[in-house]
């Protein structure tokens, strides 16, 4: 259980999730409108602009995902109220019958319905200033620790990533499914070769069966150049740093899931169906599988590193975790926890752990994490297909 | 001087070096520990059969190749 507190003080949404931010969102739908949301931010201090490469013309389950995911970041609990920007009249109608039900104020415009980029500007800003002052004065109520959802990462890995900061995460994360609140872990490339560890944990035979079909997939295309994954793993240089096999080199990241079980597989950007720990199918590169967990509704990340890593999300504050002490030293301005004590002063993790709880306790209640301070943070949604 | 090191999992049989001193034979809790084992390498903290489970993270993560006495260590030569 948490050991300094049992709730926290968020933005309770129409649909009964709780938000630990009350964010103004500028939503660029397509690249097209990306310049539109970037100027129309900057007349409203605090907006929180998203607006990624995303493309037109994409196709069946593509063109559906991106949809979905959209529709997600725009009912995410942390968005107050949002600024939906689409290219032409169409797509506008289309959106705001998707966001009719989004249950707080959404404002959708056309590019293409204004007479010149100034008058696009103008009434982009008219409509931001408008949201800002719906959500002026929402205030923070009391709320269980059970209402969070936190995205677990981790990125420029190294040795003290699996000796302090995933493992600092996984005593967090043990933490959090005994109060009732959700975890999510991704990166399906990340748990080839902890199988029997999935296997072992998972609540259900379908679980595992679910999970286990994803390790394959991803394993047998990350085969496909024709030389095998798990061949090759651990590399030379792994073995140089004392890794043996490729089932400890896959614990040195997996084991940021504690020792809870593990419910099911989703899909990117699902929905958990009940509180505990979710394994989500992603790709590995953070920007995406972030994407995937905070369109779930993840409210925070815990992010390990070793090297710094600068991956994001804008919605959703990255609490990052490091116990390299040259990392935590050149990147002082950058990394919210440092859990180098366990590496360095024979300190426990269960010690580190606490760290991370304080510093989410406090990033919930509404201190930014340094990644917030410098506005960093990325949104990307994979396709399957490229575009024609 | 004894050497740093952190065992990831109380079920573990293995733990982790933490330091350079590879000239020290003992662990920072007087275990023993064979000398000439770098940072971030493994050493067992107990004896291990041959053909036995080795445990990190409280998992198996490999099995010995041959019996291991505690304090040797652990990696690709006797463990896959």
């Amino acid at each position: 259980m948490f050991t300094t507190a049992t709730e926290f003080a968020g933005y309770h949404r129409a649909d009964g999730r709780v938000g630990i931010r009350n964010h103004l969102l500028v939503l660029s739908s397509v690249a097209l409108t990306a310049r539109l949301a970037v100027l129309a931010a900057e007349a409203v201090p605090g907006a929180v602009v998203v607006a990624g490469d995303f493309p037109r013309g994409l196709r069946g389950p593509d063109a559906g995902l991106q949809a979905d995911v959209l529709s997600a970041l725009v009912r995410h609990p942390n968005v107050g109220a949002a600024l939906v920007l689409c290219h032409d009249k169409a797509s506008r109608d289309a959106m705001a019958v998707a966001l009719a039900d989004a249950g707080r104020p959404v404002i959708v415009q056309a590019f293409m319905a204004a007479h010149g980029m100034a008058d696009a500007v103008s009434r982009a800003r008219g409509a931001l200033h408008d949201l800002a002052g719906q959500i002026a004065e929402a205030p923070r109520a009391r709320a269980p620790i059970s209402a969070l959802t936190v995205a677990l990462e981790c990125g420029g890995s190294d040795a003290t990533s699996a000796l302090a900061a995933n493992p600092a995460i996984g005593r967090m994360v043990d933490r959090l499914v005994a109060a009732g609140a959700t975890a999510i872990v991704s990166e399906t490339a990340e748990f080839i070769g902890a199988e029997a560890v999935v296997a072992a944990r998972a609540v259900s035979q379908d679980a595992a069966r679910d999970i286990l079909a994803a390790l394959a997939r991803c394993e047998a295309e990350l085969s496909e150049d024709g030389e095998s994954y798990r061949g090759v793993n651990p590399t030379r240089e792994n073995i140089e740093a004392g890794l043996t096999t490729l089932a400890e080199k896959s614990m040195g990241a997996v084991n940021k899931i504690g020792q809870s079980p593990i419910l099911g597989c989703l899909g990117f950007g699902a929905t958990p169906a009940r509180p505990g720990l979710w394994f989500m199918d992603t790709p590995f590169f953070s920007p995406v599988s972030l994407t995937g967990m905070i369109a779930a509704g993840a409210q925070c990340t815990l992010f390990a590193m070793g090297v710094f890593n600068p991956s994001g999300n804008p919605l959703a504050p990255t609490i990052k975790i490091c116990g390299n002490r040259q990392t935590l030293s050149r990147w002082a301005d950058s990394i919210d926890v440092d859990v180098s004590a366990a590496v360095y002063d024979g300190a426990g993790l269960d010690l580190m752990g606490d760290r991370v709880e304080a510093a989410l306790l406090a990033t919930a209640a509404g201190q930014t994490t340094r990644a917030e301070d410098w506005r960093e943070g990325q949104v990307m949604i994979p396709t399957t297909r490229s575009l024609l | 001087m004894a050497r740093l090191h952190l065992c990831m999992d109380p079920r573990d049989n293995v733990t982790t070096l933490l330091d350079d001193a590879t000239d020290q034979r003992v662990l920072s809790d007087g275990r023993p520990a064979a000398a000439g084992v770098p940072f971030g390498h493994k050493v067992a903290l107990v004896a291990i059969a041959a053909g036995a489970a080795v445990v990190k993270y409280g998992v198996v993560i490999g099995h010995s190749t041959e019996a291991i006495q505690a304090g040797e260590h652990v990696h690709v030569h006797n463990c896959h």
